[in-house]
């Protein structure tokens, strides 16, 4: 783990990894998730970039002290093998049912709008064994695809340009009219999507530029925001309160409002050709869980990104409810935020550890 | 002992016919020719061998190789290489003239390139031509071309040329590990060589470019590429390349740049549109017919009303059938096949749809694609196209749009892992300099175009007095 080759992610990988992970199926309904605020939700956006800017400080600064060593090394190092190991195993689930969220989210979507005569079993093997070809490619070719993922699908922003058309701007003003009980509901639910720029502490160890690893992240974060902060305005713009809350998708309804002469439904060639921002989400969520399963066992094997994909597939593909399944990945994402918080308290430890080692 | 030796080569060269022992009495007594009759001219014989031999002796001792007459390997070597031996009876000295002067084809314009502006004399087969045609366009002593030979039958001659001061020699060592590795018994052409020695021989996409102009091949030397000749192929490698090399042709350069780009855009995109047309079709129609328009939907299934199978069947159907004509105009002679060519596609077309087996509409697209497919300069990446097409047109019957965007990704993913002797594939997509975008879909005017391409790598002058 300790080899100087390992460095191979230059400054625009870094960048694009940052913004193309934050971005999967959470912004298609962020704009539904803030809607407990009404109209006002449209800064909100901001505000997780602020928060999320500040995040990401004690992160950079935890993997900066160990810069050869990833986060499933850094716990064992901090909290010992065993509690170490329990956590990592943790962390690796999370991945795993977090990423299988995911593509659950995005097949169902799939289904109900480009695929309605078909289940979706075949669809996710497919997808499954091309994120198997990706990640098989090393961090560095998902990094790559990222920053091909960003500038094939960043046409799509031409296809709100009629509903900013037909929108009302004035929907924009009054901008402080809600409650704290709305906005952390508001922020609890839509945190979500912009979550992904913590999987730095897995690919920290690969930045060839570590010093100045937290600006090039930040730089990519708020490519993200933006996104998600003009997705978020257009659709304040374009819809009623009503429909801000009962629409699920509402940036594929966007979509809905374009009209060329030849082509009736954007929305369908935007959600399938969405498959590649899915794709470059869960390619480094799974990416992550195999590194994680690497340091779990002592023998590294080759078998071991199909098992994952053969677990996602269970996940996505088992005979429970679909209920249950919403419910556990709720759960999940909602541990997601533990990660956010994650580095904050290994950073203490690490304070604390260090005077002990220094008296 | 000079019996020996000549019993020893005429043992080795049973059943040879065409060599030829000569025997002619000179003032130095008795000399036997050995040679290749295939391989020589009897002119050169004559003007470089036979006359100074009986005339002027000492001309021929100035001028030939004393060989050891020991080595029969050497010998056997020398004399396929077309050299001419003189065995003096007297002395048992054994000498060689170099002598070759196999007939070769003479230069004329490239069919397979060919372009309105520009030079248009295209290689050959023979090697010294090739070599002839670059070096007389760069007049550099940096110019450097190694001699290897490979094969291990057939011993045949490759060259690798490079700009001494401009190439990046990680990359001539890699390739020079490569070829060294390479053992294989036959080399018709260069492109079998180029398999071996490519860096993912499975892609269906070539990763080495191959022309036989040779202005493209010297403007890709001084770019700091390495070519690649062999003696008997037309075509030479240039390595490494990248995929948006394929889509240039050497006629953007003297073309306006206005001009240029738009070519080159055309070209870019097409293939693109070449894999994407057919499968739409086949996606609206199976699976989102609420993606098209009213009107446009109704036009389309009025022309589709008699076709009795699945968009799937009927598009596979009329692309194997565009494959058929294809390759049967191929293989037919000249004369016979563009006739039947055109009236087979015409018959086959009219009568398909009137037949009620395909609809006019999907006509016009399975011919557009075929022809967009025919965009690239380089044939192998038209080739690529065509199958490349297959994988999506069966994702799109498998899935429709989804499946669409699945090969796409597949597609960006597989390019993206490519590599070109160890330079990435899609170097100019994600461009390892800025300077490269200059030089990228839209050709900036010339004067912009002087810096060296990222993709070759090439060495940081040095400054100057170091």
């Amino acid at each position: 783990m300790s080899t100087a080759n390992l460095k191979m992610l230059n400054r625009y990988h870094v960048i694009f990894l940052a913004q193309s992970i934050m971005i999967g199926t959470g912004i298609l309904s962020l704009p539904q998730k803030l809607s407990a605020m009404g109209y006002t939700e449209w800064f909100m956006p901001v505000l997780f970039g602020v928060v999320a800017t500040l995040t990401l400080w004690p992160m950079v600064w935890l993997c900066s002290k160990y810069p050869n060593e990833n986060l499933f090394r850094i716990n064992e190092i901090l909290l010992g093998k065993v509690i170490g190991k329990v956590i990592n195993l943790f962390f690796v689930l999370q991945f795993i049912v977090f990423s299988a969220g995911i593509i659950s989210n995005y097949m169902h979507l799939i289904q109900s709008t480009a695929l309605q005569e078909q289940t979706i079993t075949l669809p996710v093997i497919c997808l499954l064994l091309l994120l198997v070809y990706i990640i098989s490619g090393g961090i560095k070719s998902i990094a790559r695809f990222c920053m091909m993922t960003f500038f094939i699908t960043i046409g799509m922003f031409y296809f709100t340009r009629w509903a900013i058309e037909k929108g009302e701007f004035s929907h924009l003003i009054p901008l402080f009219n809600f409650d704290w009980q709305e906005f952390f509901d508001a922020f609890k639910k839509g945190y979500l999507s912009i979550l992904g720029y913590e999987l730095i502490m897995f690919y920290f160890p690969y930045i060839i530029d570590q010093k100045k690893a937290y600006r090039h992240s930040l730089i990519g974060i708020w490519i993200s925001i933006f996104l998600c902060f003009f997705t978020t305005v257009v659709s304040v713009i374009y819809y009623s309160e009503w429909q801000l809350k009962n629409v699920e998708f509402s940036v594929l309804n966007l979509f809905k409002a374009g009209e060329f002469s030849f082509v009736e439904r954007i929305d369908i060639i935007g959600i399938t050709l969405w498959v590649f921002l899915i794709l470059s989400s869960i390619t480094a969520y799974v990416w992550c869980a195999k590194l994680g399963v690497d340091s779990l066992l002592k023998k590294k094997r080759n078998y071991q990104l199909f098992l994952l994909a053969a677990i996602i597939f269970l996940i996505v593909r088992m005979p429970f409810s679909r209920e249950f399944q919403e419910k556990l990945f709720t759960t999940s994402n909602y541990i997601g935020y533990m990660l956010i918080i994650w580095p904050i308290f290994l950073s203490v430890i690490y304070v604390v550890r260090k005077k002990k080692v220094q008296q | 002992m000079p019996e020996q030796i000549v019993a020893k080569l005429k043992k080795e060269i049973n059943d040879v016919d065409d060599v030829k022992l000569n025997m002619i009495a000179t003032e130095e007594g008795d000399v036997t020719l050995i040679y290749f009759s295939s391989l020589i001219e009897k002119m050169t014989l004559q003007t470089m061998v036979s006359i100074p031999l009986t005339n002027n002796i000492k001309q021929i001792h100035q001028m030939a190789q004393y060989v050891d007459p020991k080595d029969i390997q050497g010998v056997i070597k020398r004399l396929n290489a077309g050299q001419t031996l003189l065995f003096f009876h007297e002395t048992n000295a054994l000498l060689s003239m170099d002598t070759y002067s196999a007939p070769t084809r003479a230069i004329t314009n490239t069919e397979t390139e060919a372009t309105v502006i520009g030079p248009q004399d295209a290689f050959t087969e023979s090697l010294e031509t090739n070599i002839s045609l670059v070096r007389r366009r760069i007049q550099s002593a940096q110019l450097k071309n190694e001699n290897r030979i490979v094969g291990s039958e057939a011993n045949i001659k490759i060259s690798i040329m490079y700009m001494d001061n401009i190439v990046n020699h990680k990359n001539l060592d890699d390739l020079r590990n490569r070829i060294d590795q390479v053992e294989f018994p036959l080399f018709t052409d260069i492109s079998v060589l180029k398999q071996l020695i490519e860096d993912n021989p499975l892609s269906p996409f070539p990763q080495y470019y191959m022309t036989v102009r040779p202005d493209s091949i010297c403007r890709y030397l001084i770019d700091g590429r390495i070519v690649m000749f062999m003696d008997n192929s037309q075509l030479a490698i240039v390595c490494p390349t990248s995929f948006f090399e394929m889509f240039v042709s050497i006629e953007d350069y003297y073309n306006r740049w206005t001009t240029a780009s738009l070519l080159r855009m055309l070209r870019f995109f097409g293939f693109f549109l070449t894999i994407m047309i057919t499968p739409m079709y086949i996606s609206a129609l199976t699976f989102h017919p609420e993606i098209l328009p009213y009107e446009l939907l109704l036009n389309l299934q009025e022309s589709r009303s008699k076709v009795p199978f699945p968009p799937l069947i009927e598009v596979l159907f009329i692309e194997l059938i565009i494959e058929v004509l294809r390759e049967a105009g191929s293989r037919m002679p000249a004369k016979v096949g563009q006739t039947i060519g055109i009236v087979g596609g015409i018959v086959i077309g009219t009568a398909a749809v009137e037949a009620g087996l395909l609809s006019n509409i999907l006509i016009v697209l399975v011919a557009t694609s075929a022809l967009l497919s025919f965009l690239p300069p380089i044939f192998l990446m038209s080739n690529t196209s065509r199958f490349v097409r297959y994988i999506f047109i069966l994702s799109a019957g498998l899935f429709g749009l989804f499946g669409q965007m699945l090969a796409f990704a597949w597609l960006i993913h597989h390019l993206l892992s490519l590599k070109s002797l160890g330079t990435h594939y899609m170097t100019p997509g994600i461009p390892r300099k800025p300077s490269d975008l200059l030089d990228n879909v839209i050709r900036f005017p010339t004067k912009y175009l002087a810096k060296k391409t990222g993709i070759s790598r090439a060495q940081k002058k040095q400054p100057e007095g170091k």
